[in-house]
């Protein structure tokens, strides 16, 4: 239809679009621009794109937030929200032959096109679900809007369940809410091939949920693509989780791609200078800590991108014809395949040196902990009563008993870091809570400077430090800065709160120049501009910035950092762990650092010598330096969270997990012996029976593991058959009942 | 262990209801011109003697109460007798207290529930059109409407209402449940006078109380309508009257659902003025009356009754909302661990 009218236009804005056009387009997007009318002027968040998407191809589309990829994705679809309009080309190719025009169909096409050829699936499958109708009626009433044959329908619905390693019938009569974040996302995708469409367009489908969980839908995704003959477009702000997976990569920034090119031609090779940066500030297991900078800057505003290069504001390499002028693509190899828009590509590679080596040797970084600890837990338990939600006829039941930490032992000692790790439910948050006093522990003791902290709550037995005392010296960072700084109140009032509370010996002249000069010292100036904004005039960084202050003011020996950089885009990450570090130098305080990542957990311990805990199901596996626990990781269940943090390497093609269930069993029922034994790739009987312990064996102080694996060879682990895992029907076994855990940590 | 939501709605709802009865039994024996003063009065007036002896046997006659027992004799034997059911003897209409309740309860419920449901009919319509079509016209004036009409109290609309459709145009009958000319059962003439009785009194509850609903079903419809799952629904081709319905409807409504129990007690108190406005002989027309001449007995069951009708109103709502909506129960007590 529109095969001709299109070359010539786009020949116009780009010099060189060979790369973008591929011999099997399935679909083709030619000068599409999506723009918004706001006061401020006309919001254009997709700029005069043109690219191919391959028929049977894994696209990965990579950009930070704002960069213009959802759009990107809604394009696709025609389905740009009001009042944006969608203007350019855009062609799908059912088969080679046929075309059909996107954005020239009449109402009733569209709807056809939609799910039925080209289906979508959003970030936050929670959010996508009807929450007040079970997930069977989403599959039927789609099978039926779309008028297919609701019994076939169903088969492959529950086919499709299957392949996600989810139990069908288990899934499809339970409402959203009950399932876990992870399970809601593979209902979701699930839902989205019900129809068999041969393109699949998926928006951050993994953002919310645990790398572990990442990976593994990663790996089904893999699997589904070849057996359905699907397309795929991934979009995602974090590279290297797609980089294994995708065949092409195109990287987006401000609202065009900078660069598109094959998966491992771009990892390898990477030619636009905010790709190699890009690549740069992602904290990864195989970079030296030395090596990881975060990008200078922020990503344009839509009404008001930078003349020339959009990115030259940011770019090292910038000069006067890149503030003049916008970059054509130019193809950086003979195949033409892989293109950058960039004036200085070729000197791109000598400004920004990447080390993609394996083979790095890193400094040795020490620690300076001292040797009393702080903050000391022993045997600590915290179970909650779950209540049981079967209506009237249930009162007689007895409450769950959820075991959030089972028996944990953890030293805090002064300018410590502890880095906690674990998927969500592992009860990580819960032990940090009650190492800041400010969750009860239902057995052990949590203890404060020899002051056991309970106890000077209730005033039993001689009270040194009274609780209040102990309450401010321990303090918390939230993983939603916005969520946990009071909308109405300006920073500067919001700061000075705790110091009017607990200093009382300072005039308000004081508190308003310690305030400004903290804000000052974590770079937010000039100090007086900020303190008078709302949190809402915050960056997400800025606010996690004001959350630190806030809780540094207090003079603490102990942060609890829980997912404190996890909602932070990539790039930022790595700048908030900088200056946490820098102010603990400062100001002598210990943190408590919890995150589902890895190499999160890695840069922020491994930076101050500090320890790294996995945690699962309560309990600690494996704790030891975090260098060493990375290097040398001992437990199965620490180098599955290994695997799962996605290494920069393409060679290497997505893998079976290391592990044998995707969802991690319910806690309110932990299973008998070694918890991980359902999941284990290496359990054996002995494991289903006894349980192993964190100390009993410890060739080594430092670095201890919970694995029979680690006993010497007298231990009937050795002898004992190995369970029998791997089959796909043992996937689900245990798993299925994780919905109760969803949790928000 | 036992389930203890469940539990403490229960025990919550019986403590109420007995904090009722309690507070009663201490008002009867405690006001000054109580139920004795009030005996003592009127035999005064009669024989000019005041026997204490037959004050006290009158006194118990009316109330179960005998005033020179001892306190927790007298607490018990009241508490017992309203358990059984005995509220007394009216000292207005010399009838059993029980008995007057037993035939008016009928008609305060037939007029509540009518009303009930057309103020929530209209109200919810109403709401998810004027969402629809958000920012128009229709849905400018519409607002502005409901929130014109929901800011008139209920009383004054009655008011107007009796005195010009009532006594000045003659179109409404000005008291009474039902004409006297129909035989009272199943029959068309009766059903079709007792709605013509009732209609002012269901009027003025529709008319006040329709607004509030449909501004509340707006902005949870207009909420509903931003959702995700709306955007993806409509991607997947679900039809738009399916997503009307199942969607915004089913999502903006259920919120409302524990309003709507609480509503019922509200209206149960609103009957006392409105029942009185219309001479209608409901639940509230005989509260009124037994205030108006210090007829304790009927004054105390017919507030039983109301409390009792807007604890259980709170209760049924508590109760069945987890039912009803599959996200109750969960929100609140999920902890984060
Ligand atoms: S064109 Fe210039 S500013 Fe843009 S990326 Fe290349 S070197 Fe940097
Ligand atoms: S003890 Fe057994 S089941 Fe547990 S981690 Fe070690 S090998 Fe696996």
């Amino acid at each position: 239809m529109s095969d001709n009218s299109f070359t010539g236009r786009s020949e116009a804005t780009k010099a060189d679009v060979s790369a973008i056009q591929v011999d099997d387009p399935i679909l083709e997007m030619r000068d599409a621009s999506v723009t918004f009318d706001m006061d401020r002027g006309e919001s254009r968040v997709l700029d005069q794109v043109n690219l191919d998407v391959q028929r049977n191809e894994i696209l990965g589309v990579v950009g930070e937030s704002g960069s213009g990829k959802s759009m990107f994705a809604s394009a696709l679809l025609d389905a740009v929200v009001d009042p944006g309009t969608l203007s350019g080309d855009i062609t799908y190719h059912p088969d080679p032959d046929r075309s059909v025009d996107v954005l020239d169909l009449s109402p009733e096409q569209l709807r056809e096109l939609r799910w039925e050829e080209i289906s979508m699936v959003f970030q936050g499958a929670q959010s996508s679900f009807n929450p007040t109708t079970t997930i069977r009626d989403h599959f039927e009433e789609t099978i039926e809007a779309h008028n297919y044959d609701m019994a076939q329908g169903m088969a492959h619905a529950r086919e499709l369940l299957e392949d996600l390693y989810l139990e069908p019938d288990r899934v499809l009569d339970a409402y959203p809410h009950e399932l876990s974040g992870g399970m809601q996302q593979r209902a979701l995708i699930a839902l989205s091939l019900v129809l068999e469409p041969n393109v699949l367009v998926m928006d951050e489908p993994t953002a919310a949920l645990d790398l572990l969980m990442q990976r593994s839908i990663l790996s089904l995704l893999n699997d589904l693509q070849e057996k359905y003959d699907l397309t795929v477009v991934f979009i995602t702000h974090d590279l290297p989780l797609v980089a294994g997976l995708a065949d092409r990569l195109a990287v987006m920034y401000a609202f065009e791609f900078a660069e598109v090119g094959p998966a491992d031609e771009i990892i390898r090779n990477p030619t636009h200078p905010y790709t190699r940066s890009l690549l740069k500030a992602v904290p990864n297991l195989d970079t030296p800590l030395q090596e990881m900078q975060p990008i200078e800057g922020m990503a344009p505003d839509p009404v008001d991108v930078p003349e020339g290069c959009s990115y030259h504001p940011r770019c090292p390499l910038a000069d006067d014809v890149c503030r003049a002028s916008n970059p054509a693509y130019h193809a950086v190899d003979d195949s033409d395949d892989h293109v950058a828009a960039c004036f200085h590509w070729e000197q791109a590679s000598d400004v920004l040196s990447l080390t993609t080596d394996g083979e790095t040797e890193h400094a040795e970084i020490v620690g300076k902990q001292s040797a009393d600890p702080v903050v000391s837990l022993t045997d600590v338990d915290v179970h909650f009563e779950q209540e049981a939600d079967g209506g009237l006829l249930s009162i007689f039941d007895d409450p769950d008993l959820v075991h959030a930490v089972d028996d944990v032992s953890l030293d805090v000692y002064e300018n410590d870091v502890v880095a906690l790790v674990g998927e969500s439910g592992c009860g990580k948050t819960t032990l940090g809570k009650t190492s800041i006093a400010a969750q009860r522990p239902t057995g052990g003791s949590v203890t404060y400077r020899e002051q056991d902290v309970w106890d000077a709550k209730d005033g039993v037995g001689d009270v040194e430090t009274p609780f209040e005392a102990i309450r401010r010296s321990l303090q918390m960072v939230h993983q939603d800065p916005g969520g946990s700084l009071n909308p109405n109140r300006k920073v500067q009032a919001s700061l000075e709160a705790p110091l009017k509370h607990w200093n009382t010996g300072m005039d308000a002249e004081d508190r308003k120049e310690r305030v400004f000069s903290m804000l000052e010292y974590v770079g937010m100036s000039p100090p007086e501009d900020y303190a008078g904004r709302y949190p809402h005039q915050l960056s997400g960084g800025e606010q996690q910035r004001v959350a630190l202050i806030r809780a540094l003011l207090m003079n603490p020996d102990l942060i609890l950092a829980d997912e404190a950089v996890s909602a932070l885009d990539v790039s930022l990450r790595v700048e908030v762990m900088d200056l946490m570090l820098e102010l603990q130098d400062v100001f002598d305080t210990s943190y408590l650092f919890i995150s589902h990542n890895l190499s999160n957990a890695r840069y922020f311990a491994g930076n101050a010598g500090g320890r790294i805990g996995v945690m699962y199901l309560g309990e600690i596996v494996e704790i030891g330096p975090a260098e060493e626990i990375i290097a040398n990781p001992k437990h199965p269940y620490t180098k599955v969270l290994k695997w799962s943090t996605a290494d920069l390497e393409v060679d290497q093609d997505v893998e079976e997990p290391p592990i044998s269930s995707i969802d991690i069993p319910d806690p309110v029922d932990p299973p008998s012996g070694c918890r991980f034994h359902t999941r284990c790739p290496e359990a054996r009987e002995a494991c289903a029976r006894q349980q192993p312990s964190l100390d009993e064996h410890a060739s080594d102080d430092e670095h201890r593991v919970a694995c029979f694996r680690e006993y010497d060879q007298s231990h009937e682990y050795w002898e004992s058959e190995p369970i029998d895992d791997g089959e796909s029907t043992d996937l689900f076994a245990d798993g299925s009942d994780a919905a109760e855990i969803e949790s928000d940590d | 262990m036992i389930n203890s939501y469940y539990v403490q709605r229960t025990a919550q709802a019986i403590f109420t209801v007995f904090a009722v009865i309690t507070i009663t039994f201490v008002l009867i024996r405690q006001i000054p011109g109580g139920p004795t003063s009030y005996v003592r009065s009127q035999l005064a007036q009669q024989s000019g003697s005041v026997d204490m002896e037959q004050i006290n046997t009158l006194v118990e006659a009316y109330t179960n109460v005998r005033p020179d027992e001892p306190l927790y004799v007298q607490y018990f034997n009241y508490i017992t007798s309203v358990a059984q059911g005995d509220l007394g003897t009216s000292m207005y209409y010399s009838t059993p207290v029980s008995e007057i309740m037993a035939a008016a309860v009928p008609w305060t419920v037939f007029v509540m529930s009518v009303s009930l449901v057309l103020t929530f009919g209209i109200g919810i319509s109403l709401g998810a059109l004027t969402a629809y079509v958000e920012g128009s016209r229709f849905d400018v004036g519409l607002t502005l409407i409901s929130i014109f009409l929901n800011s008139i109290p209920y009383y004054v609309l009655a008011i107007i209402l009796v005195y010009a459709l009532g006594y000045q145009l003659d179109w409404f009958p000005i008291g009474g449940l039902v004409g006297g000319d129909v035989t009272v059962g199943l029959n068309l003439g009766f059903i079709a006078s007792a709605i013509y009785h009732a209609a002012l009194p269901i009027a003025s509850f529709v008319v006040t109380g329709f607004g509030i609903q449909a501004l509340t079903m707006r902005g949870n419809s207009i909420r509903v309508l931003g959702e995700d799952y709306i955007r993806v629904a409509r991607l997947r081709g679900i039809p738009p009257s399916e997503i009307a319905l199942q969607y915004v409807g089913r999502n903006a409504i259920l919120p409302m659902y524990t309003g709507m129990m609480i509503s019922i007690g509200f209206m149960f108190g609103g009957s006392i003025i409105m029942e009185e406005i219309f001479a209608y002989p409901g639940v509230g027309y005989y509260m009124f009356r037994a205030i108006s001449a210090s007829d304790y007995p009927l004054m105390m069951g017919a507030f039983l009754i109301i409390t009792i009708a807007v604890v259980l109103g709170i209760f049924v709502a508590d109760l069945t909302y987890g039912k009803i909506d599959p996200r109750a129960g969960q929100g609140g007590n999920r902890e984060s661990y």
